[in-house]
């Protein structure tokens, strides 16, 4: 019976496959190598299941190895993000009144709900650390250079578009911590000069963290953000493929391998080198699966907590920081203030700089010395102050915040009144003064 | 006409004038038209501005009062000379003063209208104040417009007013405060500072409860006594109803109402009104009971009572605040916590009738509230601690895998070198 059924499968499943075979041709395999799941160039003279077979045999050039995972990581990263925030999305409600018991009926009663979220929160994290990693690698094996920096340009894009996933989801728990620690940013940025009032309120859509941001920053998280990021997923990914991976340090010269056209050419199959099939795709199993593993086993072991639901009438006494950035600028602004804040800002931006200024055929680290001292300085003291953020664990909220820039428009004060500290509350007319009065 | 008579006249004429535009005529003007006065004719303003800007800003202002209703003299003049002839008072004398006030004040039919009593003057001439000032001739009692000011005259409800609830306290410490005048009398000056440490003072002034009684909640306002040590149970009791029941009900009650013992006053104190915290219960029985006397052990069995309950009370808190924690949603237990703080707010009342079966009863239900919250909360952890149990297939799959995967590498390379 089981096996009837088993045989009946297979013929169905052959049927469909020989169906596809059929009916298209290897150029649907373009679509596969646009998001991200086939590497080699694609003969496009072939069946597409003849073409599909060639271009996993794909050889890569011997000095491909581990650290090349790094970017593949990132992305297997991006594409539990996307699952777990998918299954979120069905059970997150984002308004000011649902928001935070839908995050309890999640954590607490749907199936698995909790493991959902604490891994989406745990990737969030694990993409920015991966994220820099893949970067490092890049920079200090001068990977960016001709013909490879537009590439870069698309990566620090990414990384852009990242920091906006996570500065909008950060706020959805709607809780506390999250409300505040936006509000702490919002009032930052509104103290920059002339612009910066205007340029909050517009994030906002209020003149504080109100329903309205809760709002636009699920629509941005959830719908805005994760399109950006497949569009310039699919071009970072092309450029990979059509620029090639970067030739060892110790190579001063690449040959030029620039082509016109996508077409596949034959001088492009390498002779050596490792296959793709099934060397590399075996590799890659084995990160994908330490990932996830690590993945999850941070979600069951460090759940993120959840702070009281959100009051704009009551500022917390701590902010917990449950975001890599937030770590990094919570221990900044600690260990080295406002300006050190600004100083290393500046640096990250620097970094971002530096390859479209660098574009000599230099590729040693020691031919490069103000790169390599501008890169170690940001990517040590990154993770230096992730550490610290992370041992210093929460902030006292800024004293300004309860009559912040933002704040103070439209959250009253509660009635104040001085109060009393002792015998005399106030100085209070005197009785001599109205004795006077009266004789007058 | 004198040359300073001149220039008065003239400043006179120019703030009256409309043409003027300013402030003080347009007010003058309409002031005038109420009280049917051409307003040009009005002279008491010429001198006294600032006197007019203070009455202003006053309950009598708007009711139609002027300056010759208290003080007398022809207001059309604008000499002083002439304006303060025929029946002018000037500043009456503390004495005269309550008179002045009583000659409306003490008119029922006039007081009716704004919802006033008009026993004000009674009541004073009975209390202390009253028999200092009118008895004796004393003017250090306070008359009147010492404690209502003498022209910007508000009423209590307005927050500005010296006998606001919030103001009162520093309005009688105006000479209650005042360490050489009180000595006069043989009176300490801690009053004010002990109230606003107070349970009184902070509800007032820090949960801006206006139900707390200030300074003459207890002692009254005009007729302003201390209440007699006998008198306080019936004085606290006014408000705390409950407290006094349960304390004429327990065997302290007796010797209260015979005035044997204190009453409140045997554990708290007058002008402090502090909470006493549970753990000075028993160190208050031994200051009248012996160590060893029975009444000491029933002292200990409260206290040990409430100490109990308040622990369990905070243990359940706790228990609240770590499934907050975990994003559980946790209203059933706040909704039995609530109930735990009742009965244990309960316990604060039965105690005060020393029946230790009622205490009991209450700290079970303390205990049992609290304890289905405790458990709900170690069950839930136990079911998250669960979770960790996934970590072992979750390892064993990621090893096997790893392990497999790495294996066919191995094999793979070998098949490639050999």
């Amino acid at each position: 019976m089981i096996r009837l059924t088993l045989a009946a499968l297979r013929r169905a499943i052959v049927g469909v496959w020989d169906d596809i075979k059929a009916s298209t041709d290897a150029s649907l395999l373009g679509m596969a190598r646009f998001i991200g799941l086939l590497y080699g160039p694609i003969d496009r003279s072939l069946s597409i299941d003849q073409a599909w077979r060639k271009a996993l045999r794909y050889r890569l050039a011997p000095h491909v190895g581990w650290r090349h995972a790094l970017g593949s990581i990132t992305y297997l990263l991006f594409v539990v993000l996307v699952i777990t925030g998918v299954l979120l999305a069905i059970f997150y409600r984002p308004s000011v009144q649902e928001a935070y018991p839908s995050i309890q009926h999640i954590v607490s009663e749907t199936p698995f709900g909790w493991l959902v979220r604490d891994l989406h929160h745990w990737s969030a994290n694990l993409i920015v650390i991966v994220l820099l990693m893949h970067m490092a690698r890049v920079f200090f094996e001068a990977a960016y250079k001709p013909p490879r920096e537009t590439n870069w340009l698309i990566g620090i894009l990414l990384l852009f578009v990242v920091l906006l996933f996570g500065g909008t989801g950060y706020l959805l728990p709607w809780d506390q911590w999250s409300y505040w620690t936006l509000t702490e940013v919002m009032t930052a940025i509104a103290r920059f000069p002339l612009v910066g009032r205007r340029f909050a309120e517009a994030i906002m859509g209020d003149v504080i963290p109100s329903g309205a941001t809760l709002s636009r920053f699920f629509a941005l998280h959830v719908i805005v953000l994760p399109w950006i990021a497949f569009a310039l997923l699919g071009y970072h990914f092309t450029l990979v493929r059509r620029r090639g991976i970067a030739p060892p340090m110790n190579v001063e010269r690449e040959r030029r391998r620039q082509r016109r056209s996508g077409r596949y050419s034959p001088d492009e199959q390498a002779k050596e080198g490792v296959p793709f099939y099934p060397n590399h795709l075996l590799r890659s199993f084995m990160v994908a699966v330490v990932t996830i593993a690590i993945a999850i086993t941070l979600a069951i072991l460090f759940p993120r907590g959840l702070a009281d639901p959100a009051d704009p009438y009551a500022v917390p006494g701590e902010l917990v920081s449950t975001w890599v950035p937030v770590d990094v600028s919570l221990a900044l602004i600690r260990l080295a203030g406002t300006w050190g804040f600004t100083l290393f800002t500046l640096l990250g931006v620097s970094l971002i700089l530096v390859p479209l200024l660098d574009r000599g055929p230099a590729r040693r680290l020691r031919e490069r010395p103000v790169v390599a001292v501008l890169g170690l300085t940001f990517f040590i003291g990154y993770v230096a102050l992730w550490i610290a953020g992370r041992a210093i664990g929460s902030v006292t909220p800024s004293e300004s915040l309860g009559t912040g820039v933002v704040a103070e428009q439209v959250v009253p004060s509660p009635p104040s009144l001085a109060v009393p500290d002792g015998n005399r509350a106030e100085p209070v007319p005197a009785p001599e003064a109205q004795r006077e009065r009266g004789v007058r | 006409m004198s040359r300073r008579g001149l220039i008065a006249a003239i400043g006179g004429l120019v703030l009256l004038s409309p043409v003027a535009g300013s402030d003080a005529a347009r007010l003058a003007a309409q002031e005038g038209t109420r009280s049917n006065q051409d307003a040009s004719t009005y002279g008491c303003i010429v001198c006294h501005a600032d006197m007019r800007r203070a009455f202003a800003q006053g309950a009598h202002a708007e009711r139609g009062i002027r300056c010759h209703t208290c003080h007398g003299g022809d207001t059309s003049q604008v000499e002083v000379a002439t304006a303060h002839r025929g029946r002018f008072l000037g500043a009456p004398s503390k004495q005269a003063t309550t008179e002045l006030c009583a000659s409306c004040h003490s008119d029922p039919n006039q007081m009716r209208q704004y919802g006033l009593a008009a026993d004000q003057l009674a009541e004073f001439r009975t209390s202390r104040h009253g028999e200092l000032l009118l008895g004796r001739g004393n003017a250090d009692a306070p008359t009147c417009t010492d404690c209502h000011e003498a022209h910007t005259i508000r009423p209590a409800n307005d927050a500005r007013s010296m006998v606001h609830p919030t103001n009162i306290p520093r309005t009688c410490g105006l000479c209650h405060d005042d360490a050489a005048l009180m000595r006069k009398y043989g009176l300490s000056v801690d009053q004010l500072s002990r109230f606003m440490a107070g349970a009184h003072g902070k509800a007032i002034f820090e949960d801006r409860n206006f139900a707390a009684p200030t300074c003459i909640g207890c002692h009254g306002s005009h007729a302003a006594l201390p209440p007699d040590v006998t008198e306080i149970d019936h004085v606290c009791g006014k408000c705390h109803v409950l407290l006094a029941d349960a304390l004429y009900a327990g065997p302290h009650g007796t010797p209260s109402l015979t005035r044997r013992i204190p009453g409140c006053l045997g554990c708290h104190t007058n002008h402090g009104t502090e909470r006493l915290p549970p753990e000075q219960i028993s160190e208050l029985c031994v200051t009248c009971h012996a160590a060893e006397s029975s009444m000491a052990t029933l002292g200990q069995e409260i206290e040990e009572q409430v100490l109990h309950a308040r622990g369990e009370l905070e243990l359940a808190a706790e228990a609240i605040a770590r499934m907050v924690k975990t994003g559980r949603d946790v209203s059933d237990e706040r909704f039995r916590y609530r109930a735990a703080y009742t009965a244990y707010q309960q316990l604060a009342k039965v105690q005060h009738s020393l029946d230790l079966e009622q205490l009991e009863d209450l700290g079970r239900e303390v205990r049992s509230n609290a304890a289905v919250v405790r458990s709900t909360a170690e069950a839930y952890a136990e079911e998250r601690w669960e979770h960790n149990l996934l970590l072992m297939p979750l390892w064993f799959l990621t090893l096997s895998g790893v392990a497999f995967a790495a294996f066919k590498l191995r094999e793979l390379g070998r098949v490639s070198h050999g």
